[in-house]
């Protein structure tokens, strides 16, 4: 390397930072990033509900649990209504902070937090109770990779959520400055929706 | 780094400078690291090519045993796709392109660092199946149930290096596009991007919406080969075509984020060493974003043999249409030429050397897009000409071509123009001689794939001949290697703008200091180095350039894009 | 002038005629020998031609353009700037698609001649599985190749016939390049539909086939060939065969059990027997693909034992030594010390 490239440019540099945490008018940069990272998940799902349709339909007979499984459609509910209420508490704290209220930012967070935390719980305990495995025929396999996959995402989503209870603790967000709050709420949101079609699919299309 | 101080001082300047390679979060170093990784991946999987080539320059079984061979061929079409092609594209797309839109780095420098560093690690898991029992040896394609029953760790290590590797693109897609979309100097308009943003942007949409459906096929064939899921496997009611159809759902769109960014280059490269602007700039863009469209509906000519003939008429349609906005793009560049000024430096070669090879690859494309002819070549040695001419004469002559064109920039010394002709010959008839024989065997009916071939003098006489073209292809990359080192010796300086180019990353120092600009010159074109050295004479030669972009400013500056 | 032009008029058309037919020479398939082969051998020749012509003109525009267009030493003077031009793209847009969709239809109407079915065709049964084939006839034999002996397909000539394409494991594909066709084999499970390929042989002959879709370690062994025999000598080569595999004859004091099991794998890899006596091995087939019993040394061979199914070999006297048993069918994955002590 020439001694060019180890010279310091302090101009250059506040400019740089500038742009970019700013970058341009529009949509801030991490939020172009997150919709763009979402975009893959929708794919990453897709190709997965792909899967599921694929099975049903080249299945030959009954589609559904194997012999002496059942699915627990009444649990699956209540966690489909925890999970939607998530989202709202969510977007209550959102609606908080660009009003500049960090107070109400860390309780709507935290109970967003206890709810993502609650629906794995159920989750888990549903899996205990199902009596048929990922290697019990094709809907075994659908089934669990999809639900578990969707659970994995509640899991980074519950990692994000703490990021942000974290950092709302330490007051770092107000109503200028919260792009990680909006980033992991929109996040959130996406994780909602596909379990919306999780549900639908498994559950209510049978 | 207190403990540095300790140390000697020569010792402390060399671990801060590992450091600093190790660390980086600029965009310029990391482009350098995909660049320098990619080659090296290249360079093994070439070794394995000649392995393979070795064992088929004549029949019978001589170096080899079967499943060693079947593990050289699937190593070798893994490593240069996922960890050569792509790669080196996404490392010169990493340096040039916020060069070129004059941003000082990516949008995220840190997932930047991250992007590249899973690759050398997925590479590394894919390759150490060779220490666990055995490689992957179900070729690059990894078609179930074949997949489903290969024993050993080798494929679950392939599995997992390429969920890597693909998250790796995935991260450096989303990266790109916040860039391409966010970080554009004032008045770089989104027409008034250079043509290799354009490839790089269209190339990063399709590894956003393509990679994350390979991701779900390949954990879906882990849990298949682990778990005991029933994704694929027929005998506990699971689907093989399945994995055919996710496999190329993504595969097709992979084929155009291999070559679109080497048209991206063979466009940057033609217009400089023509001395003319690209002929037909807007319908050149067009013709890449109806390809990115496109290549989502063609999957299935993949599969024309397997049976069900459903929607074949229809894959065969779409996959015939891509030949148009291709051909489009073809004649453009015939356009940029005509009536130029041309100047055949080593990058030129290349870049003229992509068009003439990737032409064939698109005319056996066509003719591939015929489902009776398909039902004769497909899986045989026409398929291989034909994948080969597109990625090897497409994108690997384009890979020389930036090499030759952007090292100047990168380290501030030109590559040496008579090793670079003697490199450039030597490749092209090497690779000539490698492959179009490989057309020929193919309509014979020689399939691929195999480890050993009947005893027929014709098809002795084309394998022998192939052979051949492949050793002479590793012969030119010694003049290469040996450009490379002389120069970091004894290079030519290259100065700012050595080939009086038409695009940013020649406005600012060679290589260009961190941030890249310390002031940008006025972007009125898409060829804004162009207008800075010839002036007003351009702009009077296309009087709506000026108006035409304080339109677009307007738009641009509503946040329109 | 007139004898002049004329020359340069012929020099100008012949030129890229001879190119063409230069070019085509060596790029042509094998001569077809099925019905629908001689359609699909036309369809290639016009796309070839198609080919041909466009590799020709954009080739030799760039060769032209290299020279012509050559940048002198010292000329400083800027080429005009062209940055395009509507009509030529519009042009050029129709150029590419006239070609595609002349391409696309051809390539439909021959299409509808490959797929054509035939009322009342022979149908055989083919299985294809890891790494050899079973051609079956209805009321007739079964024959399954070896990768020394590799199994060959009667069909009767001039008529349609039908195949039924069965993988036992992982896929396959059928493929006789003279008949410019293939076609996979996918394993369906038990309620799928194989796929079928039909056509009907135009000339008497032996025309040489293999699998044409990877699949694993020996695929480059599953070589077969096809003999097109008249009707009579198809009947008599149907009458010949379909008798079950003669039970061994012969008495031994030592019976070996063995038993071929899922994916590919004997259950034992050392067996013992006394020398200088015969000794019988039953074999048991409880994998899903065909197997048979061997011996490296002696070069014996016995039937091959379809899934599900058992036979007893009867091995002739060895002498006491160490020997590699095996099955022939999967040399390398299955085989076995076979000690033979006093």
């Amino acid at each position: 390397m020439t001694a060019g490239t180890m010279q310091a440019h302090p101009a250059g540099e506040e400019e740089a930072r500038a742009a970019i945490t700013h970058g341009q008018s529009g949509m801030p940069t991490v939020m172009v990033g997150m919709l763009l990272f979402i975009a893959s998940e929708v794919m990453f799902f897709g190709g997965l509900f792909a899967t599921y349709f694929n099975a049903r339909a080249t299945t030959v007979g009954e589609w559904g649990p194997p012999a002496g499984g059942h699915l627990d459609i009444a649990l699956a509910g209540v966690l489909t209504a925890i999970l939607v209420a998530s989202s709202f508490t969510m977007q209550f704290g959102v609606w908080a902070i660009r009003r500049g209220d960090a107070g109400k930012l860390k309780m709507w967070t935290g109970i967003t937090l206890a709810l993502g935390v609650l629906f794995l719980a159920g989750q888990l305990y549903d899996y205990s109770e199902l009596g048929f495995g990922i290697g019990d025929g094709v809907f075994g396999t659908v089934f669990y990779t999809l639900t578990g996959f969707h659970g994995a995402h509640v899991f980074g989503g519950t990692v994000g959520l703490t990021i942000v209870l974290a950092r709302a603790l330490r007051g770092q967000f107000s109503a200028r400055n919260h792009v990680a709050v909006e980033a992991v709420s929109m996040y959130w949101h996406f994780v909602d929706v596909v379990w919306i079609g999780v549900f639908s699919t498994i559950y209510l299309l049978g | 780094m207190a403990t540095t101080t300790l140390e000697p001082r020569a010792a402390g300047y060399r671990r801060a400078w590992v450091l600093d390679w190790l660390t980086t979060v600029d965009h310029k170093k990391i482009g350098i690291l995909y660049i320098v990784n990619s080659f090296l991946f290249f360079f093994a999987a070439g070794i394995l090519a000649l392995v393979v080539r070795s064992e088929l320059a004549v029949p019978g079984m001589q170096f080899l045993d079967e499943q060693t061979y079947n593990q050289a061929f699937t190593m070798h079409g893994t490593i240069m796709l996922f960890l050569f092609i792509i790669p080196v594209l996404s490392g010169f797309g990493n340096y040039i392109v916020p060069l070129q839109l004059g941003a000082p780095d990516m949008a995220f420098p840190r997932i930047n660092a991250l992007s590249f560093w899973l690759l050398p690690l997925g590479g590394l898991l894919i390759f150490s199946g060779y220490l666990f029992g055995g490689a992957a040896a179900e070729g690059w394609t990894s078609y179930a149930p074949l997949s489903n029953r290969a024993e050993g760790v080798g494929t679950d290590l392939w599995i997992i290096g390429l969920a890597l590797v693909g998250t790796a693109s995935i991260l450096g897609a989303v990266n790109f596009i916040t860039t391409i979309f966010k970080m554009r100097a004032p008045g770089m308009t989104l027409f008034r991007m250079p043509i290799f943003v354009w490839t790089i942007l269209v190339t990063a949409t399709l590894i956003l919406l393509a990679t994350p459906v390979l991701t779900a096929g390949l954990i879906a064939l882990f849990i298949d080969r682990n778990y005991g899921g029933s994704f694929f496997d027929p005998s506990v009611g699971g689907n093989p075509i399945l994995w055919q159809h996710i496999f190329w759902f993504f595969g097709h769109p992979e084929v155009y984020i291999v070559i679109l960014p080497g048209m991206g280059v063979v466009s940057e490269v033609l217009p400089v060493f023509s001395r003319k602007p690209l002929f037909g700039y807007k319908a050149f863009v067009f013709a890449t974003i109806a390809i990115g469209l496109l290549s989502f509906s063609v999957w299935a000519h993949h599969m024309f043999t397997t049976g069900g003939a459903l929607f074949l008429p229809f894959f065969s349609f779409m996959t015939a249409l891509i030949g148009i906005p291709t051909g489009v793009k073809m004649f453009n560049w015939l356009g940029t030429l005509y009536r130029g000024k041309l100047v055949f430096s080593t990058a030129m070669l290349f870049a003229l050397g992509f068009i003439s090879m990737f032409l064939i690859g698109g005319i056996s494309g066509v003719m591939l897009a015929s489902p009776p002819i398909d039902f004769h070549v497909q899986d045989t040695y026409f398929v291989v000409a034909h994948l080969h001419y597109v990625f090897f004469g497409g994108s690997v002559f384009a890979v020389f071509a930036a090499t030759y064109y952007w090292f100047p920039k990168m380290f501030g010394r030109k590559l040496n123009e008579p090793l670079g002709k003697i490199h450039f010959w030597i490749h092209f008839i090497g690779f000539n001689l490698a492959f179009f024989p490989m057309h020929e065997l193919g309509l014979l009916g020689m399939p691929r794939r195999i480890a050993d071939y009947a005893d027929r003098p014709d098809w002795v006489i084309l394998n022998f001949m192939s052979t051949v073209g492949a050793f002479m292809i590793a012969v030119s990359v010694i003049p290469f290697l040996i450009n490379v080192i002389a120069t970091f010796i004894n290079g030519e300086p290259a100065g700012d703008d050595p080939w009086e180019a038409n695009t940013l990353e020649w406005a600012t120092t060679s290589p260009p200091p961190p941030y890249n600009f310390d002031r940008l010159p006025p972007i009125h074109s898409e060829r804004p180095l162009f207008f800075l050295t010839h002036g007003h004479g351009h702009a009077a030669e296309r009087p709506g350039d000026l108006e035409e972009g304080s339109e677009e400013d307007a738009e641009h500056r509503k946040g329109v894009v | 002038m007139a004898p002049r032009s004329r020359l340069r008029a012929i020099v100008r058309i012949g030129a890229p005629l001879l190119l063409i037919g230069l070019l085509s020479g060596c790029l042509i398939p094998p001569d077809p020998k099925t019905e629908a082969a001689k359609d699909v051998f036309n369809l290639y020749l016009l796309v070839l031609a198609l080919a041909a012509i466009v590799f020709i003109g954009v080739e030799g525009f760039l060769l032209y353009a290299v020279f012509r267009y050559r940048r002198k030493p010292g000329d400083d003077v800027l080429p005009e700037q062209l940055h395009g031009n509507n009509t030529v793209e519009v042009i050029w847009t129709l150029i590419p698609t006239v070609i595609v969709f002349t391409l696309f239809g051809f390539s439909m109407i021959t299409l509808g001649e490959v797929n054509a079915k035939a009322d009342n065709p022979t149908t055989i049964q083919v299985d294809g599985f890891q790494w050899q084939w079973t051609f079956r006839y209805d009321d007739g034999p079964s024959i399954t190749g070896t990768a020394v002996d590799p199994p060959v397909l009667a069909v009767p000539v001039g008529e349609p016939v039908r195949l039924v394409l069965n993988s036992l494991d992982v896929n396959h594909s059928f493929y006789v390049p003279q008949f410019l066709i293939k076609r996979d084999l996918i394993p369906v499970g038990e309620n799928g539909t194989p796929n079928e390929l039909e056509f009907t042989v135009s000339e008497e002959g032996t025309y040489s086939g293999q699998c044409a879709e990877f699949c694993g370690a020996f695929h480059d062994d599953m070589t077969f060939s096809v003999e097109a025999m008249s009707r009579d000598a198809f009947d008599q080569f149907i009458a010949s065969g379909g008798a079950p595999p003669e039970p061994a004859e012969g008495e031994c004091s030592t019976t070996i059990q063995l038993a071929a099991v899922e994916s590919i794998r004997f259950d034992t890899d050392s067996i013992e027997v006394p020398a200088g006596e015969d000794f019988c091995v039953e074999l048991t087939n409880n994998d899903t693909v065909p197997h048979d019993f061997g011996v490296v040394e002696t070069q014996y061979t016995g039937e091959i034992v379809q899934p599900g199914e058992s036979l007893t070999y009867v091995v002739p006297a060895m002498e006491a030594g160490d020997y590699t048993f095996l099955c022939t069918l999967h040399p390398t994955a299955m085989v076995g010390d076979l000690t033979v002590t006093e």
